[in-house]
């Protein structure tokens, strides 16, 4: 009776040493390279953004396209910050030894995909200007294989149990509404 | 075998091949993560050195002149070195370093550009104090190139050097006669009426105008003195501001009044047209046949093939010579381009031969279509870093960097119009209404700044807010194919003032062609 558990005990053991293990191993490197492609698809997409000035729905298209390449789901969060010189302005106005500040207010993602979704078939974009910070985070929100096997060793759940993330910003350097 | 040994053997094979693996993998990812993280590094640099470049020369009134302008490029330069050494963690290096990587930095300017790439110094003469010897390799900016190209027909033999508008100027001869003409093409067929009474695409241009803008200088007294709505006329880039009778020009801070007396009311867009349409009326008696297939190489006097065979002056049935997709705007445009690329790919595949420590084989790399569309219509810089071993690989990489608020040109969208609601617009801003006061060119919205004893005091010359819609967000502005036909449909003070405000500001601004004692008496009351 002994004998056949430590049996079950070995088959189990050795399955587990020589399935999951490589299973795990390989679903580490596949994140890494989802991971790989997310940074470099989203820093495109943010220098494409920066160096044109120009938002439109077919580079955001083109974007989501290149990041679900990788078998993932994602959650993509946009943000562009526009320059505002008047308030700076008016401050100078008033007392002539100060600059003012620069304030910036800010379009989130769904702002952004308002302004732009093309509506009745003409393509619209979003024009930022030089001096503006546009900005891209994106998290996986699927759990990829990886995670799921180390969720059989170890559970970790809630909002933030995300493998793949990536994230760019910079200022614009062009504008976008220029002819 | 028992099967945990079995498991083991399998352990010990399989636990290497995944650890080299892991770390092979991690080092690719490295390798990409690193030349991605480079791209935008060497964008941040260049865009660093624009600003340094745009601040240095909005706050120069000479700016516009090439010592100074020579000045403010170098500046450019080492902003441009100094933010590589920080952005790329190599805090300490110095330019000497950090310029073995980068084979070429160009700026392009109205009318040609300049190359920052080292170069053999000759010195004719051995002078004891020289600061370089002869022979010497040298890091600096290299002479100024134009956008120039020569044409050769049996009878005509010309220089013709393109800006970045519709401006050109023509030297060489013509049926053996000298030559040495400059000016503006604009379509003959589009402006109409004569003396002080002009339409442009039957739009009426303003006859005459009073510039104002807000002015302030440091007195003797250390306090600042501001003149508001200063009347003002611009001659050859220099504005002369009325002081109740006095006239006086601004030199770097300080006020310094002229002995001439100028004429308050301004009709320079008058006169740009006038004097576009006469110039056009001579290239087209004079080079109407002349044929982009007629370009020859400077120096070995070869046909140039790329550039393919059409008229380039020559009036085209539904073109105006000033409209985007004229001949004139490709030729000028396949010349910028043939120009730079020659240039530059020159400087680049010589570098080889300066950069002692890398082994780098340096090349150009080619450059996409929207890029150079964004060259040949914008002043810009253009950076390039070669050879940064980034593990595994070299690191090849460019930036090119825009820069629309100068001096160097006036464009079609550097025209601001000021509304009667204290704002001032974009000129393609879709709400703007009827109630445009004046227009002026884009750098005049811009901070600046004079300096007394005390600190430092600021000003802007325009005081109007900036509208939310075409300014600020941009979310309201058309994006016209061609910016002359959207005016003239659009009509009314709209394109009146733009029309206006476009051949001012083109008129008026710094041209080395431009005699500045025959401009004064234009100006001056008689």
């Amino acid at each position: 009776m002994g004998d056949t558990l430590i049996t079950v005990i070995a088959i189990v053991l050795a399955a587990v040493l020589m399935f999951v293990f490589p299973l795990m191993t390989m679903s580490d490197r596949t994140d890494d390279v989802s991971q790989l492609a997310v940074e470099t698809a989203t820093t495109e997409f943010v220098d494409d953004v920066r160096s044109t000035g120009k938002l439109s729905m077919d580079k955001y298209s083109r974007f989501v396209e290149d990041i679900s390449a990788t078998g993932n789901s994602y959650d993509v969060q946009m943000e562009a910050q526009i320059l505002d010189e008047n308030p700076g302005k008016k401050t100078t106005q008033a007392e002539s030894t100060k600059i003012g500040e620069n304030v910036y207010y800010t379009m989130y993602t769904s702002q952004i995909m308002d302004t732009i979704n093309p509506s009745s078939g003409a393509t619209k974009t979003l024009a930022l200007k030089e001096g503006d910070i546009f900005s891209t985070s994106v998290k996986n929100t699927n759990s990829t294989l990886s995670q799921q096997l180390k969720n059989f060793f170890y559970s970790v759940t809630g909002n933030d149990t995300y493998t793949i993330a990536a994230e760019h910003a910079g200022i614009v350097t062009a504008n976008g509404a220029g002819n | 075998m028992k099967y945990q040994s079995l498991a083991v053997i399998f352990i010990i094979i399989i636990l290497p091949i995944s650890m080299i693996l892991t770390a092979y993998v991690q080092n690719q990812v490295q390798t990409l993560q690193l030349q991605i993280s480079y791209d935008t590094k060497l964008t941040n640099s260049t865009y660093d050195a624009l600003k340094a470049f745009q601040l240095n020369a909005l706050n120069s009134s000479t700016s516009d002149l090439a010592n100074s302008k020579l000045r403010d490029i170098e500046a450019s330069v080492n902003t441009f070195f100094n933010s590589m050494a920080s952005n790329f963690n190599m805090a300490g290096y110095n330019k000497d370093i950090l310029q073995n990587y980068v084979p070429a930095v160009v700026y392009t300017m109205y009318d040609g550009y300049y190359i920052y790439s080292p170069f053999t110094n000759t010195l004719e003469e051995d002078d004891e104090g020289a600061t370089y010897t002869n022979g010497e390799k040298v890091y600096g900016l290299k002479p100024y190139i134009f956008y120039s190209c020569r044409y050769k027909t049996s009878s005509i033999d010309v220089v013709i050097t393109y800006t970045l508008d519709n401006y050109i100027t023509v030297q060489g001869s013509i049926n053996n006669n000298p030559v040495y003409r400059y000016g503006y093409l604009i379509e003959p067929s589009n402006i109409t009426g004569s003396g002080s009474s002009i339409q442009y695409r039957g739009v009426t241009i303003s006859p005459s105008e009073v510039l104002r803008e807000d002015v302030a200088y440091p007195q003797e007294d250390g306090t600042i003195r501001k003149i508001s709505n200063c009347p003002y006329v611009k001659i050859n880039g220099i504005k002369y501001y009325n002081d109740g009778g006095t006239w006086f020009s601004m030199l770097n801070g300080t006020r310094y009044d002229q002995s001439n007396v100028f004429k308050e009311e301004n009709d320079s867009a008058i006169k740009y047209y006038q004097d576009a349409r006469d110039f056009t009326n001579w290239v087209r008696t004079n080079l109407g046949d002349l044929s982009s297939a007629n370009a020859v190489d400077s120096v070995t006097g070869e046909k140039i093939d790329s550039f393919g065979n059409y008229e380039i002056f020559s009036s085209e049935s539904d073109k105006s010579i000033e409209d985007p997709d004229s001949n004139f705007n490709q030729q000028r445009q396949a010349v910028i381009r043939y120009s730079i690329e020659k240039n530059l790919s020159v400087a680049i595949a010589n570098y080889n031969r300066y950069s002692g420590e890398t082994s780098a084989n340096f090349q150009m790399p080619k450059l996409q279509e929207d890029e150079w569309e964004k060259i040949i219509n914008n002043i810009s810089i253009i950076s390039f870093m070669q050879g940064i071993s980034i593990g595994g690989k070299v690191y090849n990489g460019y930036s090119i960097v825009t820069n629309t608020v100068n001096e160097e040109v006036v464009n079609t969208d550097s025209i601001y119009l000021i509304t009667s609601d204290g704002q001032y617009h974009k000129a393609t801003d879709t709400d703007i209404g009827n109630n445009v006061t004046s227009a002026y060119l884009n750098l005049d919205f811009e901070r600046k700044s004079v300096t007394n004893n005390v600190g430092i005091n600021y000003y802007y010359p325009h005081n109007e807010m900036g509208c939310y819609s075409s300014i600020v967000s941009q979310s309201a502005v058309d994006v016209p194919e061609n910016i002359y036909e959207y005016m003239a449909e659009k009509g009314g003070t709209v394109a009146q003032a733009y029309f206006t405000a476009l051949g001012r500001e083109r008129y008026s601004m710094y041209k080395t062609n431009n005699n500045p004692t025959e401009l004064f008496k234009e100006f001056s009351t008689p």
